[in-house]
């Protein structure tokens, strides 16, 4: 809208717009900054590569002049973030297509609203209750059937190379949040599809392309979208709590393999918060998690965003 | 698509959807609705309406006294001196004030250990009960922060499951308002695990279960699990170390079992509400931890080869194995309430003459405490009082703290254990400390 067709009545309107926009702006900063305000002090006292490079946690009461060497490495929680966020991904992006074009091109149209409910139902399940899935269903069924099959038969790879013990394990999380990742890239992948000009699927059509040659030509005029599908999901993944802290399994440690436990970001910060106060700068350290998973889900999201402003018809 | 979409039939497929999405939210408002009526409904009959009958064995005011009746203000537990040698006063013979504050509103704040949330809830419903203008509110914030807002003199009674630690007490104790540290409740920590085909009971000690915990000791069958096992059906599995993954209470006592009983294989530096664990460098795959009490039940439950360990109260209600533990006379001991009151009972000559002296001591020393029938891992469950109070409330402080040691004690929540008798009388003494200001 330019703004030579803005009456003076409308203007009113606009600025009064103002203050909420602030307001929604001043809050993300001071979320920032309280992040970074209190991540200081661990920075301070051990360094600021030291606390996203080091695989030492190893909270103390003792003070920071007597540390021989940094306390709070945050490496294997960033670590295990990535690594359990990339299985999500992984196994929701192929479900997600198939789902999306599922819903658009083969499920008769009857149908389609109340599949589109359900996903969006899924989208709105509070993520706890997956949680409880995930460490009662998905993480023992999965022990049984994939990780111990997996060990025995492909115990060479790295990534299978430990001894499947628990159903709580960086595999577990990662399927769980895949599921819960899902509806959140199918309605990304779907709404661009639907935003697919009839004229083009007409044209499609009128080529004598078969049904499979159809799909694929649509999802390629969809690739952005389906990259900032991608993105949108590894934010969510990442940023995701309560679920994963039930199945992760929760141990400080820096695994390759699949069938170990790890902590993420969100966990070591949830399972730590609660007594912070017993051990001084194990407060700060945290922040610092915080002031990590902030700037990574912002860059996150924003190329996400970005990418899918691109998809211009 | 078997048909092209024309613009016509696409817009109205959207409206289709968006119709089926309302129905759904409709739906799933009255859902709520019928959820939050049944909710609502349920909690009429135990809410503050009806009166439930006091369960203490001296019912000396009837619950729905109104708060109009001018009865004067005793004061309760006369004729106690602070001598440790005080002639114990009988519960059931203290004269009781049947109305508190003048029958005024008044509201304590209490915040602390979760661990002593139920106990606390039962308490405070229980008292309510006898003085209906006596609100006793409890936040579960752990004990760190209990001791925190303790200090900040936000709340009006702090809990916590270790002591107050030396920075603390030091903090306390300089503040004209003083610190009575005061025991009130056991609490013991069983040794879980989930090995079905082990019939009886399994046997450990302390330095086995710091071994495991530290990963040293990787399978079931060690000789030196089946050494204390002798006949038990091992496995020739991999042990997985299940812990708490939040800051806990429990894991303070855990910890100092180990660095206590295993003559060495536990460090004095790994004894804490977090501490680092050995295990996470050795052999990350056989660790997990688990979420408060309930996480660490679950994944033992979930695991098979597991071993964990949880809150007495949480192990029966998820009735999971729970192991014999060696104590300090080198008896293995099954928790049961007697076990954990025999060790409460032998740990009371560690306590310190005052109630604002360190605590830090008795507490560790309460673990692996001496006694032929003593469970181990016990401990003790702190509340934090002021010296001083304003005037309405250091009166219902005073009958609470009579109250919790005497009637209260009788009214224990489910798998919580009372504490001996003479830890009752030792508390009883502070009363007369507390004075208005």
């Amino acid at each position: 809208m330019s703004y030579a067709r803005v009456s003076s009545h409308d203007k009113i309107v606009f600025y009064s717009l103002v203050p909420p926009t602030l307001f929604v702006v001043l809050i993300l900063m001071t979320l920032f900054l309280t992040q970074l305000y209190h991540s200081i002090p661990i920075f301070d006292v051990q360094g600021l590569l030291n606390t996203y490079t080091v695989n030492r946690w190893y909270p103390t009461q003792s003070p920071p002049e007597l540390w021989k060497e940094p306390h709070y490495g945050l490496l294997p929680t960033i670590w295990g973030t990535i690594y359990v966020s990339g299985i999500a991904v992984l196994l929701a992006l192929p479900l997600s297509i198939s789902l999306a074009v599922f819903i658009e091109e083969l499920l008769p149209r009857r149908f389609r609203g109340y599949m589109s409910s359900l996903v969006d139902l899924m989208a709105g399940t509070p993520t706890i209750l997956f949680g409880l899935w995930g460490l009662s269903f998905l993480g023992p069924l999965l022990k049984e059937f994939f990780m111990e099959p997996a060990h025995e038969g492909l115990g060479f790879l790295p990534i299978f190379s430990c001894t499947p013990l628990s159903g709580t394990s960086i595999l577990t999380a990662g399927v769980m949040l895949a599921v819960m990742i899902i509806p959140f890239m199918v309605a990304v992948i779907q709404e661009s599809y639907k935003a697919i000009p009839v004229t083009y699927k007409e044209a499609a059509w009128s080529l004598g392309l078969t049904r499979f040659e159809y799909v694929r030509l649509n999802l390629s005029m969809i690739v952005p979208a389906i990259v900032s599908a991608v993105l949108l999901g590894l934010g969510r993944a990442s940023s995701e709590t309560a679920a994963v802290a039930l199945v992760v399994g929760n141990i400080y440690a820096l695994s390759f393999c699949m069938f170990s436990p790890t902590h993420t970001l969100t966990s070591i910060i949830a399972a730590n918060f609660g007594e912070v106060e017993m051990y001084p700068y194990m407060r700060n350290a945290l922040f610092a998690g915080g002031l990590f998973l902030l700037t990574f889900g912002m860059i996150i999201n924003a190329m996400g965003i970005v990418l899918l402003r691109r998809i211009r018809f | 698509m078997s048909k092209r979409e024309s613009k016509k039939t696409y817009f109205l497929r959207a409206k289709m959807s968006s119709i089926d999405s309302r129905l759904i939210l409709g739906g799933a408002l009255v859902l709520l609705v019928l959820i939050g009526a049944g909710i609502f409904l349920l909690s009429q009959p135990g809410g503050s309406t009806t009166t439930t009958p006091v369960r203490s064995p001296t019912p000396t005011a009837t619950p729905t006294a109104p708060a109009t009746t001018p009865t004067p203000i005793i004061t309760p537990t006369p004729g106690l001196t602070p001598t440790p040698t005080a002639a114990p006063t009988t519960p059931a013979a203290s004269p009781t004030p049947t109305v508190l504050a003048g029958g005024r509103e008044v509201k304590i704040l209490a915040a602390g250990a979760t661990f002593l949330f139920p106990q606390m809830d039962t308490w405070a419903k229980e008292f309510r009960n006898k003085y209906r203008n006596i609100i006793i509110e409890y936040s579960s914030i752990g004990s760190g922060a209990g001791q925190a807002r303790f200090l900040e003199k936000v709340v009006d009674i702090g809990a916590t499951d270790p002591p107050l630690t030396p920075a603390n007490l030091a903090r306390a104790k300089q503040d004209p308002r003083g610190v009575i540290q005061m025991p009130v409740v056991i609490g013991a920590v069983t040794i879980v695990y989930n090995l079905p085909m082990v019939e009886g009971k399994l046997k450990l000690d302390g330095r086995i279960i710091a071994l495991i915990y530290r990963g040293e000791i990787e399978k079931w069958n060690d000789p030196r699990i089946a050494a204390l096992n002798p006949g038990a059906k091992l496995p020739d599995a991999p042990i997985v170390a299940v812990r708490r993954s939040d800051a806990s209470g429990t894991t303070n006592i855990f910890t100092m079992f180990l660095f206590k009983s295993s003559e060495g294989a536990w460090e004095r530096e790994r004894v804490g509400v977090q501490p680092s664990w050995p295990i996470d460098q050795v052999a990350p795959a056989r660790a997990r931890a688990g979420r408060g009490n309930e996480g660490v039940a679950e994944i033992v439950r979930n695991t098979l080869y597991s071993i964990g360990y949880v809150e007495y109260t949480q192990a029966q209600v998820a009735r999971l194995a729970m192991a014999q533990v060696k104590n300090a006379a080198g008896r293995f001991m099954d928790p049961t309430p007697e076990t954990m009151m025999a060790a409460a009972a032998g740990a009371f000559r560690f306590f310190p003459a005052n109630p604002d002296d360190d605590f830090n001591s008795a507490w560790e020393s309460v673990v692996f405490a001496p006694g032929e029938n003593s469970y181990p891992i016990t401990s003790f469950s702190f509340l934090l009082f002021y010296k001083v109070y304003p005037k309405d409330k250091a009166e219902v402080i005073k009958e609470f703290i009579r109250w919790i040691n005497t009637e209260g004690q009788s009214v224990m929540a489910p798998g919580y254990i009372p504490i001996p008798e003479e830890i009752r009388r030792y508390n009883l003494r502070w009363i007369e400390l507390i004075r208005e200001g």
